[in-house]
């Protein structure tokens, strides 16, 4: 007997009309950007230059291979963000449960959040966020 | 929990010991006394005393069993440590670090030795994890050391995938994460499981399997055992994986049990067995390198291990920490040996007798222990997993197998000591290196197999009082 | 809707994900396909949740299929502490190698 069959006897929710606000957010969103898109590309000034063509750095000239090496600064830098960025995660049930968790529960956050402040204060010390290095 | 706790504690304060400390020869005895705290902590626990008393029953349960095994698994640390002293400060700048890691994984260790709950199990196997996939890359010029670190990372994320996915089925079929099953689903059964919860199972054994390198899932650890500098090899070759075993061995004693009905797992485990111990003991016979030749009897010793987990009674309780005792000291002590030798193949080992005896007779003694020579630990080991396989009464040519393959065994491991005392050479030893310290630790280790193999029930009636 | 379109949406993102790591050779690739793996745990987990709570009995003490979602909290942040570690293992392998072409990854083998 197949798995799936089995299973497709327990609905997951009520009915597809729950999705309805999203539906429409999501038509919004589309609808104001093609809109958007399609004004500015009618309405819009048109100049067929070759400076149209180029990379638009800044306004400075572009120049080299956008594959070349960077410091890897840069990479500690954004895998640290990665680490201590997704953390907040246990901040959301712990938001949800705010009063029903009382002082007990606060006690934990804080003991969470001073093992991640312990974590900060060892990279800022042992120079990992140093740039003049 | 104390052992828990402290270990976490020690990790942060040996973090903060590379800036705090400027005495580099301090930090491996803080990490040193941290681990005794450890281990006299978790003793203490055994016999009632408590740091907290903190309710975590759904999540960890800490039973004698399981406190138990820390007890030797923090042993085993403490004494790999000791021996390893002078190859962690080698990784200089970092050896705080190296500690630090060694202390989280002893956290993963403690948790994997309680887990009531499955979050805890993945919990456990990724603290355990994450910290090695970083000591194995830990000799950062070396290209070996970078490649099997990512091997291991790869594999080992892959693994954690499958596993994940296993423990979402079983939650799906079972509608909880307690290792204790809950109420089966009434929706597409089987045998009075639910097909989920199967399919969940044996996917998630694949990935415990892999996790204890059991063959077929064993293809990364000759690899990355080789790659990795030798201290961290001792340390997973032996800590972590007899680890991995114990929350192998919990899952299944609650769960094969429970699901036996619907799924054939005797079947399963014993072709697993079979195939564990003859890829690791055949292929370990063809190796030129000694540490390649260790990392395959590695996979046959798992082949050991399996049986505790085929037969999963009382006898395969005792017999696997019996065996995690036996197999991780000699290991250790065959590794701790290696790193003060230059060249690792055979040729390098020969007539290390002459010039070092006492390490070539301390060897000799592992190695026997290893290949399960009666007299050392290594042959009660080996007796309680084949003594557990006769208990259950089914599948008795599986012990006649284990006899087959410990006899080939002994050929690759009489080969070492046949280097070691009946060659003529010059081995390349660091001789500065092999100071009365280590000779004596390497002593102490050998006596205890020893005393281990003379009067096995040593260890157990401990265990029981 | 029910809960078998999402068991054949996120088995649908696993296989995606292991035919990722077994045929793709730039570990970065390898990687992300493995993050796919877990994403789709995480989708079969909440739908699990959802099942698991309308199969839960009204008035009763436990709120059904709230465990998964925690897990799912936890699956993410485990793999945010992989994804640090693995891409510094990356790094330090692109500085010695220049490459990340895990064919490169052949030392060992004899």
């Amino acid at each position: 007997m197949p798995i799936l069959q089995l299973l497709s006897d327990i609905p997951v929710t009520g009915s597809t009309t729950d999705y309805a606000p999203i539906a429409l957010q999501l038509f919004f969103a589309i609808g104001f950007i093609a809109t958007m898109l399609i004004a500015s590309g009618l309405i819009g000034p048109k100049r067929k230059t070759a400076d149209k063509l180029e990379n638009f750095a800044s306004g400075i000239p572009s120049h080299g291979d956008a594959r070349q090496p960077i410091a890897i600064k840069y990479f500690l830098v954004a895998i640290l963000f990665v680490l201590f960025d997704v953390e907040v995660i246990f901040f959301y049930p712990y938001a949800v449960n705010f009063k029903g968790l009382g002082w007990t529960g606060f006690v934990e956050v804080i003991l969470f959040t001073s093992f991640f402040i312990i974590g900060f204060i060892y990279i800022i010390k042992r120079g990992a966020l140093n740039w003049e290095e | 929990m104390n052992a828990l706790i402290l270990s976490a504690v020690w990790g942060i304060i040996l973090m903060f010991c590379s800036i705090l400390v400027k005495n580099k020869k301090a930090i491996g005895y803080i990490a040193a006394f941290g681990l005794l705290t450890i281990l006299i902590g978790n003793i203490a626990e055994t016999y009632g005393t408590q740091i907290t008393h903190y309710n975590i029953y759904p999540m960890l349960l800490l039973d004698r069993f399981g406190l138990f095994f820390n007890t030797i698994a923090i042993l085993s640390v403490f004494i790999f440590v000791l021996l390893s002293l002078i190859e962690i400060r080698k990784t200089g700048k970092y050896e705080p670090e190296f500690y630090t890691l060694i202390f989280f994984v002893i956290c993963g260790i403690t948790i994997l030795t309680s887990y009531q709950n499955l979050l805890m199990l993945f919990l456990g196997i990724e603290i355990l994890s994450i910290p090695l996939y970083i000591l194995t890359g830990s000799d950062k010029k070396n290209l070996k050391s970078n490649e099997a670190s990512l091997k291991y990372f790869l594999m080992g994320a892959f693994s954690t995938g499958i596993m994940l996915l296993g423990i979402a089925l079983i939650y799906g079929g079972t509608g909880t994460f307690n290792l204790q099953p809950g109420t089966h689903s009434v929706v597409g059964t089987y045998h009075g499981i639910s097909f989920l919860e199967i399919t969940g199972l044996i996917i998630l054994m694949c990935a415990m399997a892999f996790k204890a390198s059991v063959a077929p899932f064993h293809f990364w650890a000759p690899d990355v055992y080789d790659g990795a500098p030798t201290p961290v090899t001792s340390f997973m070759a032996t800590i972590v994986k007899v680890t991995a075993f114990l929350a192998f061995f919990k899952l299944c004693e609650v769960r094969v049990t429970d699901t036996l009905t619907a799924v054939n797992w005797k079947m399963i485990f014993a072709v697993m067995i079979v195939a564990t111990l003859f890829i690791g003991n055949i292929t370990a016979i063809f190796q030129q390198s000694v540490k390649r030749m260790l990392a395959y009897s590695s996979i046959a010793q798992a082949g050991f291990m399996m049986y505790a987990i085929f037969s999963l009674n009382d006898v395969a309780k005792e017999g696997l920490l019996y065996y995690a005792m036996a197999y991780s000291l000699a290991t250790i002590g065959l590794f701790a040996t290696m790193s003060k030798i230059k060249d690792y193949s055979f040729e390098g080992y020969n007539g290390l007798a002459k010039k070092q005896p006492t390490l070539a007779a301390t060897n000799a003694i592992f190695l026997l222990s290893l290949s399960g020579i009666p007299l050392t630990a290594g042959f009660f080991a080996k007796y309680y997993m084949l003594a557990s396989v006769i208990k259950t009464g089914s599948y008795t040519w599986l012990v006649i197998v284990g006899v087959c393959f410990a006899t080939i065994s002994i050929y690759y491991y009489f080969r070492l000591i046949q280097a070691m005392y009946f060659k003529t050479g010059n081995p390349d030893t660091i001789d500065h290196e092999i100071t009365p310290f280590f000779k004596n630790m390497l002593i102490v280790v050998a006596v205890f197999i020893v005393l281990l193999g003379a009067f096995p029930q040593l260890l157990l009636n401990w265990f029981y009082f | 809707m029910p809960v078998s379109y999402y068991i054949i949406l996120a088995s649908a993102l696993f296989c995606i994900g292991v035919a990722g790591v077994l045929t793709r050779r730039n570990a970065i690739i390898v990687f992300m396909c493995i993050e796919l793996m877990l994403n789709a745990v995480n989708l079969l987990l909440v739908a699990f949740s959802k099942m698991q709570n309308i199969a839960t009995p009204p008035g009763s003490v436990s709120v059904g299929g709230s465990d998964a979602q925690i897990f799912v909290f936890f699956i993410m942040v485990v793999a945010a502490a992989e994804v640090s570690v693995g891409l510094a293992i990356i790094v330090m392998m692109y500085r010695n190698v220049h490459s990340i072409d895990i064919n490169f990854l052949n030392r060992l083998k004899n």
